[in-house]
């Protein structure tokens, strides 16, 4: 699915990923760890297209093919998702309008027929209240005062809408309550179909118990330094990063 | 906006856009006279910039001669983030839709508030005055 080889991002000045090399494989829930800075989202945003990275070395592959040189937004039509850390507002925009038009875009790039406002809203309502969310987030402007679970699971909304195929989660977890981590996992879950490929960055157990991991990754100061199972999870939260031995 | 009558009210909504190098001004009075007892105004000035090159001037001009009027002046300025821009992109929306995007969400109030025909028109005028102008 996506084949990272040797590659280095700089943001700004500082040298962030040094040397990662990360395959994910099709269908599979991966699993990213790792301390704060060591660039878990600077791989992300790297593999998104973000204007914060220069990759200076190294390649992404995407379905066989070189994504380095691609705009964001031809990125996100070939079927790559990024939930934000922290999602962004834009006052004024309605959210479903916005959704709709993403929705659209995707349709039109894909050479599908572009689904029209009655069954765009039909589609809106089921997954609103699949994830339990209050109808007027439909017309609300995009994130504009929603509370930080409302904006989480406004991304899982979105991936469900738009149904990628690489879906990269950053910290989709954090600040979350019980129930919403349960209806964020569910959205995952949902999506998971043996086709779509998930990211899964988190420093926590919590939403590993809703949603099982098949690989789990620990990237260190810029490099992976670990992969295997969920054995790893166990092995840091007992004994935290010094127990995590580089692989040689 | 000048009020003569009692209990009059009116309000000013505006919404400026800076492209470029461009520069928007607001200016407005209000004039409350002798005579118009408890009237009210409530004028909003909103502006936008796109770039780092342009700029927006509020400058209102409250004039009430009467104790019991309620004049009330309220100014945002916002600026379209690259944040924003990286946010629509990543889900597929190109560059120059995602800039107008936002701007049509900044325009909404005021264009939902003109007759049919004229909204499709002003859209359409700044579609077209804008275009380009990014990048």
């Amino acid at each position: 699915m996506i084949d990272i080889k040797n590659i280095h991002v700089d943001i700004g000045e500082k040298s962030i990923l040094k040397g990662v090399d990360l395959s994910l494989e099709k269908g599979k829930v991966h699993v990213l760890m790792g301390t704060n800075g060591s660039g878990k989202s600077t791989l992300t945003k790297a593999i998104v297209g973000h204007y914060d990275t220069t990759v200076t070395k190294g390649e992404i592959f995407y379905n066989n093919k070189n994504i380095v040189e691609l705009s964001p937004e031809q990125r996100a039509l070939e079927g790559i998702f990024l939930s934000f850390q922290n999602p962004i507002e834009i006052a004024g925009v309605n959210n479903a309008y916005f959704l709709r038009t993403a929705l659209n875009a995707k349709e039109r790039f894909d050479g599908k027929k572009e689904t029209n406002a009655a069954s765009f809203l039909r589609l809106m309502k089921k997954h609103v209240s699949q994830l339990g969310m209050h109808q007027d987030m439909l017309i609300r402007s995009l994130n504009d005062g929603f509370s930080g679970g409302e904006k989480k699971r406004n991304e899982i909304l979105q991936m469900e809408v738009l149904q990628p195929d690489l879906i990269l989660l950053d910290e989709i977890d954090s600040g979350l309550d019980i129930d919403a981590l349960k209806a964020v996992a569910d959205g995952i879950n949902r999506m998971r179909d043996g086709e779509r490929t998930f990211l899964i960055i988190t420093h926590y157990r919590r939403i590993l118990d809703y949603v099982t991991p098949d690989y789990v990754h620990i990237l260190q100061d810029g490099q992976i330094v670990k992969s295997g199972g969920f054995e790893l999870v166990d092995i840091l939260e007992s004994q935290g990063y010094q127990a995590i031995q580089k692989d040689i | 906006m000048i009020h003569i009558g009692k209990n009059t009210s009116s309000t000013i909504v505006s919404k400026g856009i800076s492209a470029m190098k461009g520069q928007n001004t607001y200016r407005g009075l209000v004039k409350v006279s002798p005579r118009a007892d408890k009237a009210r105004n409530f004028s909003q000035c909103d502006s936008l910039l796109i770039g780092s090159e342009c700029g927006a001037h509020t400058f209102p001009y409250l004039d009430s001669l009467n104790s019991s009027a309620q004049v009330e002046h309220e100014a945002t300025t916002s600026k379209i983030s690259d944040e924003q821009l990286m946010y629509l992109r990543q889900r597929g929306i190109g560059e120059e839709d995602a800039v107008s995007m936002i701007i049509h969400g900044f325009c909404k109030e005021v264009f939902a508030k003109l007759p049919m025909e004229f909204a499709v028109e002003a859209k359409e005028l700044l579609n077209l005055t804008l275009e380009g102008s990014v990048g």
